[in-house]
């Protein structure tokens, strides 16, 4: 009985006979400030690959070369956990997703990146694999080849004096292309990432 | 006296009361349940593991993805400790920001949990108000945040996100609602015959067992145990943060205990709100790398102390992760204390549920 | 066809029964499908039940990376439901291991691997919205003429094993 009376005073709650008598399902659409996957704004990528190296999760964001020749970030759906963290990285506003953009207007926040190679001699057999692997190397010096000995110094990394040798570490982007191809696992790439506002 | 056959019961792994695969075994001899086991391993992942040698913006996404019910403590305690190892300052802005957005995760958390119980004992009008009212306050999650679950949204030196004045104003009218709308549910649970009668007396375990199973969280406070790991925590001590405890020791304790911390989440929201006011146009992000050092940090998930111990290297990659949640405990302390001795097998699914067990927190 | 069998597809994609299991996932997927029970997305008033019974589901849901505890018994609970049936996976993980994916993680995905999957939902974790959408835009392709692709393919089967005895 008491549980009857319990029940009739819920149900007899204005509110509730308004909502029964005039339901009405809210429209399904995903709210502005929703963090999707990202979206390309129309500016030129300028090929720095922050949005590659920032990424949390394995093969979901690539930059590629489009047929007109320009260099376009594909996301992957599947692999993309709309983190925004691409978003936030890129310097030149090439991608957004929900409010992200804005935001970091407002707030003069931004994501910067440093790399630094490491590598453990103990390991090291001095293939040089990496050296030749290594797609910046490419770039300034494309006759490196076949052990790494060339007489180039402006490379990030070759083999001098039978040695593995770190040149100019500050040309790296933080690809890990090295760390995938070394036999051994001798070279690593930390990619540190500072948070921060001006 | 004839003996009563022995059944084993088996619960699970899939079954229709549980978010996720566990299986528990119960001994019973009629009615009675004499002993029970939980038996786990169904989502182990390793997730220990592939997070060494990782740095913080692939570790944290990771800790996020070890639960997502209580995604952003797990975040947070993470970043806290990797914070505490490289002696980065946070902002006092970002620190309340912190605060908000963990006191909202904690709230959705409690209602999915009460959500669960009431749909396991069949109130399902109940159930169906609490779920409701959950998205509400997902809602404001996805708003500051930009995502529902998974938010992403605590990182070293900062927050990724400041709150809009806009925004502030939504929050504020969002949870005067989820006040109005938890006081008449709270009534609703208080007086419901059928509640009490599921949930008053069953499923006890005392303030000793408590401590001899090292329970925690919302099941420990509901037994009469004065501890909250945001007591350690110096935001929620600017706050001054007081925890909830209640003495009786059952099912119903527990929940009324959830609907309590409900409204004092709210309570901790509306001050940091108050106070962020005074804090306009500040910065939310410190800047500042991660070093090398060891440290181990506590804070307070929904469901009780979670622990990260972390061991970074010179270039702040992790090196050695251990993750402690509290699960586990509740877990055992339910299969061991409370189950024993129910008076109904049709209690065990809602005996289990009431300590709020997340399995993906336990296996990892 | 006759009448009857038109009424019964008709009434086959309007009532859909549902179960889902989780393989792995970190529970952020299985809460946004109990979010679409919610009155705010009311997933059964488009005829959609959440039973989580395999013997009377007609969708399962999988969430989760595959682990392998699950190697067998997903296969087992799979042949559990009756026929007609479709597998829905959600979120990236039963795709692509999402952040899993890794050396050294104890998963195995895809789970297209394991049994046949009809679509999935990309997102980490999706919309209840994504979710409820993907079920209803499958459910008619799958259930609009089940008997008959039936009885085209036993025709087939049973021309090529003539063909072969000949």
């Amino acid at each position: 009985m008491f549980s009857i009376i319990c029940y009739l005073k819920e149900f007899l709650r204005a509110e509730w006979i308004k909502k029964f008598l005039f339901a009405k399902t809210p429209p399904l659409v995903t709210p502005p400030h929703y963090r999707d996957f990202p979206q390309l704004t129309g500016k030129e990528c300028s090929h720095e690959l922050r949005c590659m190296m920032i990424c949390p999760v394995p093969d979901a964001i690539k930059v590629l070369k489009g047929e007109d020749g320009k260099w376009r970030p594909v996301i992957y759906k599947g692999h993309c956990l709309r983190c925004g963290l691409c978003v936030e990285a890129c310097p030149d506003n090439v991608l957004t997703s929900g409010r992200i953009l804005e935001q970091n207007e407002i707030d003069r926040t931004s994501l910067l990146g440093t790399y630094h190679l490491v590598i453990d001699n103990k390991l090291c057999m001095k293939c040089g694999n990496c050296s030749v692997a290594c797609p910046i190397n490419k770039e300034i010096d494309p006759r490196l080849a076949h052990n790494a000995t060339s007489s180039n110094d402006d490379v990030i990394m070759r083999i001098k004096n039978s040695k593995l040798t770190i040149l100019h570490p500050e040309k790296c982007t933080g690809c890990k292309t090295c760390e995938e191809t070394c036999p051994n696992r001798a070279i690593r790439v930390y990619r540190r990432v500072e948070a921060v506002q001006d | 006296m004839k003996k009563v056959v022995d059944v084993s019961l088996p619960i699970g792994p899939v079954h229709p009361c549980f978010k996720e695969p566990a299986r528990i075994k119960c001994e019973t001899m009629g009615e009675k349940v004499l002993s029970a086991e939980v038996e786990m391993g169904y989502v182990k992942k390793g997730i220990e593991k592939i997070m060494v040698g990782r740095p913080w913006q692939e570790v944290m996404f990771l800790a996020e993805r070890i639960c997502g019910i209580c995604s952003v403590i797990h975040n947070m305690v993470f970043i806290e400790t990797v914070e505490r190892i490289s002696d980065i300052e946070v902002p006092i802005r970002a620190q309340y920001l912190r605060v908000i957005v963990n006191e909202l995760d904690r709230m959705q958390s409690h209602l999915l949990a009460n959500y669960s119980y009431c749909y396991t004992i069949e109130h399902e009008t109940l159930a169906m108000y609490l779920i409701n009212l959950r998205e509400t306050v997902v809602d404001q999650l996805e708003l500051i945040t930009g995502a529902r679950i998974t938010c992403a949204y605590i990182i070293p030196g900062g927050v990724r996100f400041d709150l809009r004045d806009e925004d502030a104003e939504t929050l504020k009218a969002a949870l005067d609602k989820c006040e109005k709308d938890i006081s008449r549910f709270v009534k609703i649970f208080e007086e419901g015959p059928l509640i009490a009668l599921r949930s008053k007396d069953v499923g006890i375990i005392t303030k000793e067992e408590i401590i001899a199973s090292q329970a925690a969280g919302p099941t420990a406070r509901a037994s009469g145990v004065d501890f909250d790991h945001r007591l350690n925590h110096p935001t929620y001590q600017k706050l001054d943060f007081k925890p909830i405890v209640l003495n009786s020791c059952d099912n119903y304790a527990r929940i009324m205990l959830r609907f309590k911390e409900l409204f004092q989440s709210i309570e901790l929201i509306r001050e940091c709100l108050k106070r962020l006011e005074g804090l306009k146009g500040e910065t939310i992000r410190g800047g500042g790398e991660v070093g090398e050092g060891e440290f181990t940090w506590t804070g307070e998930a929904p469901r009780g102390g979670l622990t990260y111990h972390v061991k970074t290297n010179r270039y702040g990659h992790v090196e050695e992760i251990s993750v402690q949640t509290p699960s586990i405990m509740n877990m055992d302390a339910c299969a061991h204390y409370m189950l024993k001795g129910a008076d109904s097998a049709a209690d065990i699914t809602a005996v289990f549920i009431s300590s709020d067990p997340c399995i993906s927190c336990n296996e990892r | 066809m006759s009448i009857i069998q038109s009424i019964k597809n008709k009434v086959r994609q309007r009532s859909i029964h549902v179960c889902y299991v989780n393989v792995g996932s970190c529970n952020g997927c299985d809460i946004e499908i109990l979010a679409c029970l919610a009155p705010r997305y009311d997933i059964e008033q488009y005829g959609i039940y959440v039973h989580n019974n395999p013997r009377e589901a007609d969708i399962l849901l999988i969430t989760g990376a595959f682990t392998e505890q699950w190697e067998d018994k997903l296969k087992h609970l799979w042949d559990l439901i009756p026929e007609p049936k479709a597998a829905i996976t959600i979120g990236n993980c039963p795709v692509s291991g999402c952040a899993y994916n890794r050396r050294g993680a104890r998963i195995d995905p895809p789970v297209s691997k394991h049994i046949p999957v009809a679509a999935n939902i990309p997102g980490c974790p999706p919309r209840p919205t994504e979710i409820i959408g993907t079920i209803l835009e499958l459910a008619p392709v799958v259930f609009k003429d089940y008997e008959e692709k039936k009885a085209k393919e036993a025709a087939e089967t049973e021309r090529k094993t003539k063909g072969a005895k000949k």
